[in-house]
């Protein structure tokens, strides 16, 4: 395996939270072996299915969050099971897992009781982090943007609306972004201290430095934010940014500065469409008086809007970008597909699925770096898949001992 | 280096990177690695300085000046979406003085600030020195920025093999679009985040703010430290190409195989579904309006889920009517789903009269997932969590006294992450910088400030 991550062997403790973070493990090269319950990840049963038939080895979302991972199937409430994992974590790199604080200790699988592997990297990414008075509160992902102030920014100008999170495991996302922070610089100390470490990650600390200039604006002025329909929040009402094109669709008409050769080319599109209005009068070649206009007034954001009005979609962003103007079409995610621009940039990758007898592309990740190669390698598992392989191979079980644990329901 | 860094000791104490970047995907990048030690030092035009310092009226200094009234400047607004960087000429106030935007004194906290000309050529040889003797750089401007100032990824690995060089862009530096322009509203428009966020049947929701400048930064602080690593185990530098769009595209992978595999669009009348959850279909699953209202008149919410059923009859129970449990149209959770528009207004009943914090802390007491829709203000003062892991330190600032700023929460047993600093003043390192670390005499760097190249 070549990759940032080559080389290192993750036993991941299935859970929703924290899959994506092992997911990036492995497509930058970890081998990283999953430990699921005899049921199955829970990440295998929310859907969307293949052809919407409840199956865990058919869940789209595990699919999409388990690229490239072992499955090793065990029941942890057994003490051999127990003993499997521990001898796994002897031996491993990274430890990731997402059970409620105290519940590893118990088993004896906590940091202290495994750290005998000196080079161990043991992260733990919970709703709240280890300590503290919610500690124990039950959460999901759309609860923690409600809690975490994503929500409070988002939704609509109607103050009577209900504020709004965004469809996705975006909060856990989050928290995968910082236990991969962790992850990834104790790996680059480890290199010259030889020593691994604890990491402990709340997602509810993640989400709340969160949102932007909510926080500051908060506390340095006191300021409460409004909500307004598909634009930030701000704290005072502002016009719409969110424009709708004469297609159906909307454009994110983000407000930037309009040079003159800029204005210029703006103007002759607002000619050719019949929406220029006052525009031309000579007051608003100049720049300052102009952007002053644009900010406070409604006359250019009027002939903004009415330009939007008579353009499709596309066409409005292509010709908005090729002016300099950074506006953008809201899209649909699965029309990225159709986008030269992404194939150019060679974004997807095939990954076979025999399940249903043919490859779906997937989205690269963030990054084009071959010296990096975070991608993902290869189909999620099925369940259990590995269980055999790893027990053999890593921890030199007998088919004997295998036939044994298997029949005593410890592993699957 | 036998210099005395301003940075406090940490993990990746002896990395120094330097950070082209503004606004704010960029920043954020950066910013992570001042959690860890890292030198990060912040280029700032000479005669200009990063909007983002003025993004705000009032400052947090005073209410004067606003900068577009500033004498002599023409196109500088206060209001930082006005500000383009090649248009932008406009002189500096005239002492060192830090009028800083709250949202600048929070992203840029640990950062060193130098102010650097690089339209002189002879602030490009500065560049270029400093390319050599740092490991990292991060900018965020168009692609076609640095190969202006003759910096191509040739030229950048040429000066300094070991380098790692990370773009941060909307769209990336090939293809089609390498021109095109992006801030964090675009590139969540564009990616299919957006569309993602609403009610069925209004406009796009979205997000309310530049979450792929927050996520994004994080992603992209995640990459710089992946690189960091890759190149210390083999000593190479190389290039990022780091696109937000393509990294929000894969936040929404389930949609994206959803739509491969079963033909599901996600742009579809009932999508997406407000605060509803469909993978899986589990009701009740929603914000609901509680007593009270903030500051600017909004309602105030509580988020509320049960993704079991004892944790269903547990609501009821507290909601006072454990019959409902036992009704035909809410007895499983497919009922509840077939009929949650009347479960929500049972649940939305119930809370209407209460208070929000009292409806969290007795689902919680019960089992019952439930979250209070908090608001900035919610956090900083009432959020107990908060509080008790430190996630709003408090740091002095030599002009602004003592200010609270957001902590990073990545906490490390051997190698702790902190926040050690405030945000920089204009220019504030560049007698370290150009001093300590490029070895200037007090004389050549007064006559780099008389030929204004810092």
């Amino acid at each position: 395996m070549s990759g940032v991550y080559a080389d290192l062997t993750v036993v991941e403790l299935a859970d929703r939270r924290n899959q994506w973070a092992g997911k990036l493990l492995a497509d930058g090269g970890a081998r990283v072996i999953q430990i699921e319950p005899i049921a199955g990840s829970p990440g295998r049963w929310c859907g969307p299915f293949v052809k919407d038939n409840t199956d865990p080895d058919r869940c789209l979302d595990y699919w999409w969050n388990n690229t490239g991972k072992e499955s090793v199937a065990l029941d942890l409430k057994r003490k051999p099971a127990q003993d499997l994992l521990r001898k796994l974590l002897a031996h491993a790199d990274v430890f990731l897992e997402s059970t409620r604080p105290g519940t590893l200790a118990k088993l004896g699988l906590d940091y202290d009781a495994v750290a005998t592997n000196r080079a161990l990297i043991y992260a733990s990414l919970t709703d709240f982090g280890q300590d503290g008075p919610w500690r124990d509160y039950q959460m999901n992902s759309a609860a923690h943007l409600a809690l975490g102030g994503q929500m409070s920014s988002s939704g609509y100008s109607d103050p009577k609306v209900t504020p709004i999170g965004g469809q996705g495991h975006h909060a856990w996302q989050m928290g995968c972004a910082f236990v991969l922070h962790g992850i990834t610089v104790a790996l680059f100390d480890r290199m010259t201290s030889g020593e691994g470490q604890y990491i402990d990650v709340s997602i509810h600390d993640a989400c709340a430095i969160g949102t932007e200039a909510a926080v500051p604006q908060w506390m340095y002025y006191g300021q409460t934010m409004y909500r307004q329909t598909g634009m930030h929040a701000n704290p005072r009402r502002q016009p719409p940014l969110q424009l709708p094109t004469a297609d159906g669709k909307y454009m994110i008409a983000v407000m930037q500065n309009f040079g003159p050769r800029v204005w210029e080319r703006l103007i002759k599109w607002m000619d050719e469409k019949g929406v220029t209005g006052e525009l031309h009068d000579a007051k608003y070649q100049d720049e300052a008086f102009r952007m002053s206009e644009y900010r406070t007034g409604t006359v250019i954001r009027d002939a903004i809007a009415r330009l939007i009005a008579a353009s499709n979609g596309e066409e409005c962003f292509h010709r908005a970008q090729s002016y300099g103007i950074s506006w953008g079409l809201v899209h649909a995610a699965e029309e990225n597909y159709a986008i030269p621009h992404y194939q150019q940039r060679n974004y997807w990758r095939s990954i076979e699925h025999p399940e249903i007898d043919r490859a779906i592309p997937y989205p690269r990740g963030p990054v084009a770096c071959d010296a990096l190669q975070i991608e993902p390698r290869g189909r999620a598992p099925r369940l259990g898949e590995h269980t055999k392989q790893v027990l053999q191979q890593d921890l030199g079980l007998s088919d004997q001992d295998i036939a044994s644990l298997t029949e005593s329901g410890a592993i699957r | 280096m036998n210099a005395q860094s301003p940075v406090r000791p940490g993990v990746l104490t002896g990395v120094r990177v330097l950070d082209f970047s503004w606004k704010t995907v960029g920043p954020w990048a950066p910013r992570l690695l001042t959690h860890y030690g890292a030198e990060v030092i912040h280029v700032e035009r000479a005669g200009g300085y990063d909007d983002h310092r003025y993004n705000a009226t009032p400052s947090i200094v005073s209410d004067e000046p606003k900068v577009a009234a500033l004498p002599g400047t023409k196109k500088v607004y206060s209001d930082p979406q006005f500000n383009t960087l090649r248009e932008e000429k406009a002189e500096a106030p005239g002492q060192k003085k830090l009028y800083a935007a709250p949202y600048f004194n929070t992203l840029h906290h640990g950062k060193l600030a130098i102010s650097l000309n690089t339209r002189n050529p002879e602030g490009l040889k500065i560049v270029e020195r400093l390319i050599g003797m740092c490991d990292a750089l991060v900018e965020n401007f168009s692609a076609e920025v640095l190969p202006n100032w003759g910096l191509t990824w040739e030229r950048i690995h040429e000066l300094n093999p070991r380098l790692v060089y990370m773009s941060l862009s909307g769209f990336g530096h090939t293809g089609d679009w390498k021109g095109y322009r992006s801030f964090g509203p675009t590139a969540a428009a564009q990616s299919g985040l957006s569309l993602a966020s609403g009610l069925p049947g209004k406009p796009p929701a979205g997000w309310g703010f530049s979450y792929l400048d927050v996520m994004g930064g994080w992603m992209g602080g995640l990459a710089l430290m992946q690189g960091l690593l890759q190149a210390k185990k083999t000593g190479k530098g190389f290039y990022i190409d780091y696109a937000v769009t393509e990294g929000a595209m894969s936040m929404l992978g389930t949609y994206m195989l959803d739509y491969q595999v079963n033909g599901r669009r996600t742009r579809r009348p009932d999508f997406p579904p407000g605060n509803r959850s469909i993978f899986p279909a589990i009701a009740p699953h929603n914000t609901y309006r509680c007593a009270g209202n903030d500051r600017n008149g909004q309602y105030w919410w509580v988020f509320i889920a049960c993704e079991t059923q004892p944790q269903f009859e547990s609501l009821c129970t507290l909601m006072g009517q454990p019959g409902l449990a036992l009704d035909p149209k809410f007895a499983t959770n497919e009922a509840r789903v077939a009929n949650q528009d009347e479960l929500d207004s049972i649940v939305g009943r119930w809370t209407r009269a209460r208070r929000r914090y009292d409806i969290m802390r007795q689902c919680q007491a019960a089992g019952i997932i439930s979250a209070v829709v908090q608001s900035a203000e919610d956090r900083v003062e009432y959020d107990s969590q908060l509080q008790h892991r430190e996630m709003h330190p408090i740091i002095n600032h030599p002009e602004l006294g003592d200010c609270a700023y957001e902590g990073y929460p990545v906490k490390m047993s051997r190698t702790p992450a902190f926040v050690h600093g405030r945000a920089p003043m204009l220019g504030e390192h560049n007698s370290y910088v150009y001093g300590e670390l490029l070895g200037m005499s007090a004389a050549e760097i007064a006559g780099l400030r008389e030929r204004e190249v810092i």
